[in-house]
């Protein structure tokens, strides 16, 4: 079965390479309009920093480090579920997801590899230059336990923020509708391009625990660069490696309960 | 016109059937307002004075919760996904069809949209920020009243560069790109975030001429009282210009574009 299935993805991800890639003057016009838009969000954030020099105790290249951070780590866990679960509740509504389920093949499997979202390349594009900058700006001691942190970080990122779209996306399984809470996880994703520490006390909770977000940018990279987090204290690092595994287990498990509450909304 | 009237009530009553969306989208917005509010406390603290360039704390709390209420009901996304989804579909081609203006559709479409984001997003957000923080009243009521002016100015604006920008999507054939190009313009020129007194020149200067100034940084500057009269007046003026430029930009586009609708199948 697994053997099966690892032959049936690359097909699948070529294919919907290819179909995406149809338009190439579209398609990096697209790439090209969301780098200016998120180069913009850097911007505005560089002229705040360029009249107040810190936000929250945090420099302009940390605060740039951040950011890339944020975006790289955002832009990997996506490509792997949100286009794909978003749309998961037009298949719900549709009754379309039916036909995954009689599909010899992981429906989990085949939603995400058959819409993997190579759209993401311009995050991934403005992110890496960035980061690369900020890397070597900021005032971090780089060693080899440090540089593996870091790597380390950015997985769990990716996993973490992976496993809550999926989350979020399997609710349209029970509720068939689910697009409202990505309304409420994009707000709250806006503000982990800050550091956790200039928030109130209840949206600092909530962006580790319910909607742990935080987890994915300040957290790890407050860890790496010394400064003070909120809450978790000394054990942000560790908190910030382990999350993203351990959120993954959670989504499988959401995700196979989802299931077996589905019951169909179309016809 | 009262076609147009009915597609307004029936965007606002559309909205209004999903209840649960109701309550996310407020939440949403909550989040957004007070962490906006949070990024100038943070600001301010770090630089250790009340007053920076002659503003006061208490002042960018309330430009920040203006900046939520202003550009909060208006959605520039959803008219130029409406007009993309309209094209890729092909059901533009009804649109020419019926006896009504299409961009007038789109925008009486919007007007319900807005009311609704008004009543259940916008208002109780505000209003809750504004217990939690304090809110400024305006510098004036000559001030109050022209920001009201100034905020309905900055929705017919806003509309109007969307509807511009979706019907580009007939020549580029995507709207996506229009959508992000839009949105980041309007993160940098709108003083969303940051308003222009906090830019170096002569980046202040440029986008203080530019239109996206109308949608965000003049109303709040106004309620603000950081205009004389004699300025309000003018760039409130001026702002009419340039929705009248857009205005004809839009149904000049959408002649164009009608004469290039082909449509294949049926």
């Amino acid at each position: 079965m697994l053997i099966h299935h690892l032959r049936v993805l690359p097909l699948l991800v070529r294919m919907h390479v290819r179909s995406q890639l149809e338009y190439r003057g579209a398609f990096w016009l697209d790439r090209l309009a969301q780098i200016l838009s998120y180069g913009s969000v850097f911007a505005t954030i560089g002229i705040l920093l360029s009249r107040f020099d810190t936000l929250g105790g945090w420099r302009w290249p940390e605060l740039a480090l951040l950011f890339s951070f944020q975006l790289l780590a955002y832009s990997l866990g996506a490509a792997m579920s949100f286009t794909q679960l978003r749309d998961l509740e037009e298949l719900v509504r549709l009754g379309t997801y039916d036909t995954l389920l009689v599909k010899p093949f992981s429906p989990w499997a085949y939603l995400i590899f058959s819409g993997l979202n190579v759209g993401y390349t311009g995050h991934i594009l403005l992110a890496v230059p960035l980061m690369g900058w900020a890397v070597l700006s900021v005032d971090v001691a780089w060693t080899v336990p440090s540089a593996l942190f870091f790597i380390a970080a950015i997985i769990s990122s990716t996993l973490l923020t992976a496993a809550i779209i999926t989350m979020i996306g399997a609710t349209a399984l029970i509720w068939v509708r689910s697009n409202h809470l990505f309304s409420i996880f994009f707000g709250f994703w806006e503000l982990t391009r800050y550091p956790l520490n200039i928030f109130p006390g209840g949206i600092q909770l909530v962006l580790i625990t319910a909607v742990p977000l935080a987890l994915t940018s300040s957290v790890p990279v407050g860890a790496l660069l010394g400064k003070p987090i909120p809450i978790l204290g000394d054990w942000a690092g560790a908190v910030a490696l382990v999350a993203g595994p351990l959120w993954v287990l959670i989504a499988m498990a959401y995700w196979r309960y989802a299931n077996s509450r589905y019951q169909g909304a179309g016809g | 016109m009262s076609a147009y009237l009915a597609f307004a009530r029936s965007a606002f009553h559309a909205q209004l059937a999903y209840r649960n969306e109701v309550w996310a989208n407020i939440f949403g917005k909550l989040v957004q307002v007070f962490a906006r509010v949070a990024i100038w406390l943070a600001a301010f603290a770090g630089i250790g004075g009340a007053v920076v360039d002659g503003v006061s704390l208490q002042q960018m709390v309330t430009y920040a919760l203006l900046g939520g209420a202003v550009m909060g009901a208006t959605r520039p996304e959803r008219i130029i996904n409406e007009i993309g989804r309209s094209l890729k579909s092909g059901d533009i081609a009804v649109w020419l069809l019926k006896p009504i203006s299409y961009p007038l559709y789109i925008f009486a479409n919007e007007c319900g949209s807005f009311g609704y984001r008004l009543m259940t997003q916008v208002i109780p957000t505000v209003a809750i920020t504004a217990l939690f923080y304090g809110m400024l009243p305006p510098a004036s009521a000559f001030d109050g009243v022209m920001f009201v002016a100034f905020w309905v100015l900055s929705f017919v604006l806003l509309s109007l560069m969307s509807a511009f920008c979706g019907f580009i999507a007939f020549w580029l054939m995507t709207s996506f790109s229009l959508d992000w190009i839009l949105g980041a313009l309007l993160q940098l020129f709108s003083g969303l975030l940051v308003p222009f007194w906090f830019f170096p020149e002569p980046l202040a200067t440029v986008a203080r001429h530019l239109p996206f100034a109308w949608v965000v940084y003049y109303p709040n500057a106004v309620y603000l009282g950081r205009l004389s009269t004699a300025e309000v007046w003018l760039h409130f003026g001026l702002g009419l210009a340039w929705a009248a430029v857009f205005l004809a930009g839009v149904f000049w586009l959408w002649r164009c574009a009608s004469t290039r609708i082909t449509v294949q199948g049926g």
